[in-house]
């Protein structure tokens, strides 16, 4: 099953050039995706219309099979989670419970069950200590976990993270990060990250490539990092451990080029006991 | 004229029960002319540190030299006023800042603000937009309609007007897409080279350090943990690791290697010298 189906979306801010033009994906159910794109190619905009927040000019919107449109717009969204780029704008409580509550008193969950819950969700992005903590006293990346427990009381079958670590320090955004892969592997969660990251993009199953408002390119990293020159024009880049494992290639170390840090060192090190 | 740093110490709400030391005797010269990299983690002093050096914050003990200008306890802010016209801060995510109806409007604020005439500063306004890369079509526009990069170089614009002698950037590429970064770094580079300008760079990005930068301090909990240049910074790169600084690629991939017993020296911290490293090391196996 899709949990996302997109197809034929237009999108115009002013009803005169287009910013999202004519696009069509759909991510299966469980996949963690990544959409990469240089600053100004329509990925946030994408996300915005994902959940209703923007309307488009064309096309349609299906989440978890439901077409969305006004109605079901407030539906839809309480099961898909967004996370935004600045930590400090989504704070809505006073205190971390507080903040978690919010989305389950606007759906009319019971106090007695409400409590369980807040403790769960914060224990799973580990945030249970900081339950009456004020946010002005946590990091960026401990505020950004907050606002994940928040969409995760919701029991969401999609959440959205939009630049979601771009504003941390590399702690926090290695933090968020792990989230991520947690979040993935346990529960049947479909991730749709926007981000710049490379080695984020890496660690996704599949990467949808934006330029100028239309998809450039869509597949697995391996493939779409194959495509070193296509991306050098839409202004992106290799992971480091990519453009080093290339280089190995040349020089006929190892066989296959590889994304990740730890293959490189993997590879290297296999041939350095056979040899 | 470089900085000066002695014994400087700021504690927040000083005197009170939330009193809390963000700054610990921190003797420091910051070289005229180069390109210093501070960095450390989030609340080891960092952003407490740079706002000194504008006056945006008066230490509370010890003292700095700034560009002919002696910062000391007790001094008022009308008493560092003019350092503002020499010292130009951009903070983090400067492009939240934008506040007027056109970018000209915008960028012309801060000489107006130092007595210049809407003429005059209408004028620098035009010489100062290509050094950020946009042209005149920008003059009319509305700051909140461009993206992401575009509203930084407008944000910088207003800044580099003021012709300040000394540049203190607060992550001036966070956000921004690799290219984008990549134009930023460049322009701040540009800066230094040709017009001879201080430049002080906060990061995060050890990548942009290790290409970037000429000199590096290190923060930790309010006190100068280390201080040299680049190369001989990234040469020990282990301890980094400790104080939770996340090295280059390069400098992460020598540190696997050498776990597995690869032997790979102190000074190779290019991509180019490292393979030629490995590859003697391989081809002596067999």
């Amino acid at each position: 099953m899709n949990a996302i189906e997109v197809s034929n979306l237009t999108f115009s801010y002013d009803g005169q050039v287009d910013v999202i033009k004519d696009i069509s994906f759909s991510i299966e159910k469980g996949n963690y995706v990544t959409i990469v794109g240089h600053n100004g190619s329509g990925k946030s905009t994408v996300a915005k219309l994902l959940i209703g927040l923007l309307e488009a000019k064309n096309g349609k919107v299906v989440i978890m099979g439901q077409e969305l449109n006004e109605k079901n717009v407030y539906d839809i969204r309480s099961n898909v989670g967004i996370v935004f780029q600045n930590p400090d704008n989504q704070f809505i409580g006073s205190t971390v419970a507080d903040d978690i509550a919010f989305g389950l008193e606007n759906h009319c969950i019971p106090q007695e069950d409400m409590q369980t819950i807040i403790e769960d969700v914060a224990s799973r992005v580990n945030m249970q200590d900081f339950l009456n903590s004020e946010p002005t006293r946590l990091s960026g990346g401990q505020k950004q976990r907050v606002a994940i427990a928040g969409i995760l009381a919701m029991e969401p079958d999609i959440i959205i993270f939009d630049e979601s670590t771009s504003m941390l320090d590399p702690q926090g955004k290695a933090s968020i990060n792990r989230q991520i892969q947690k979040l993935h592997d346990e529960k049947n969660i479909t991730i749709l990250s926007i981000t710049h990251d490379m080695e984020e993009v890496a660690q996704s199953e599949h990467v949808i490539v934006l330029n100028k408002g239309r998809i450039a390119m869509e597949g697995s990293p391996k493939d779409i990092f194959k495509e070193e020159k296509k991306l050098k024009e839409m202004k992106l880049e290799l992971p480091f451990a990519l453009e080093f494992s290339k280089k190995c290639k040349e020089e006929g170390l190892i066989k296959e080029e590889v994304c990740t840090l730890e293959e490189v060192v993997e590879q290297l090190c296999q041939l350095k006991s056979i040899s | 004229m470089s900085i000066e740093i002695h014994q400087l110490e700021h504690t927040y709400n000083a005197g009170t029960s939330f009193a809390h030391a963000a700054l610990k005797g921190i003797d420091l010269t910051i070289p005229e002319g180069k390109v210093t990299a501070i960095i450390g983690q989030t609340g080891s002093g960092k952003s407490t540190l740079v706002q000194h050096l504008n006056g945006l914050l008066i230490p509370t003990a010890g003292s700095l030299e700034v560009c002919g200008f002696h910062i000391q306890p007790l001094l008022k802010i009308k008493d560092v006023k003019k350092l503002r016209k020499e010292v130009g801060l951009v903070f983090q995510f400067p492009e939240y800042q934008l506040f007027e109806e056109t970018i000209e409007k915008d960028i012309a604020f801060g000489p107006k603000n130092f007595g210049v005439s809407e003429q005059e500063a209408n004028a620098l306004v035009k010489k100062i937009l290509p050094l950020v890369g946009l042209d005149e079509s920008f003059l009319v526009r509305s700051p909140f309609e461009l993206s992401g990069g575009q509203k930084r170089r407008v944000a910088i614009a207003g800044i580099l007007i003021l012709d300040p002698k000394v540049l203190v950037l607060d992550e001036p590429a966070a956000g921004l897409d690799p290219q984008g970064a990549k134009e930023m770094m460049s322009l701040f580079m540009r800066l230094n080279r040709e017009e001879g300008k201080t430049v002080l760079l906060v990061s995060h990005d050890m990548e942009h350090v290790m290409k970037y930068c000429d000199h590096v301090i290190v923060l930790d909990h309010g006190k100068v943990l280390h201080e040299s240049d680049v190369a001989t910074f990234f040469e020990h790169p282990e301890w980094m690791v400790n104080i939770g600084i996340n090295p280059p690629g390069i400098i992460r991939l020598k540190l696997e290697l050498r776990k597995k017993g690869f032997t790979i020296p102190d000074e190779i911290l290019d991509a180019d010298s490292l393979l030629e490293c490995i590859k003697g090391q391989v081809k002596n196996h067999e």
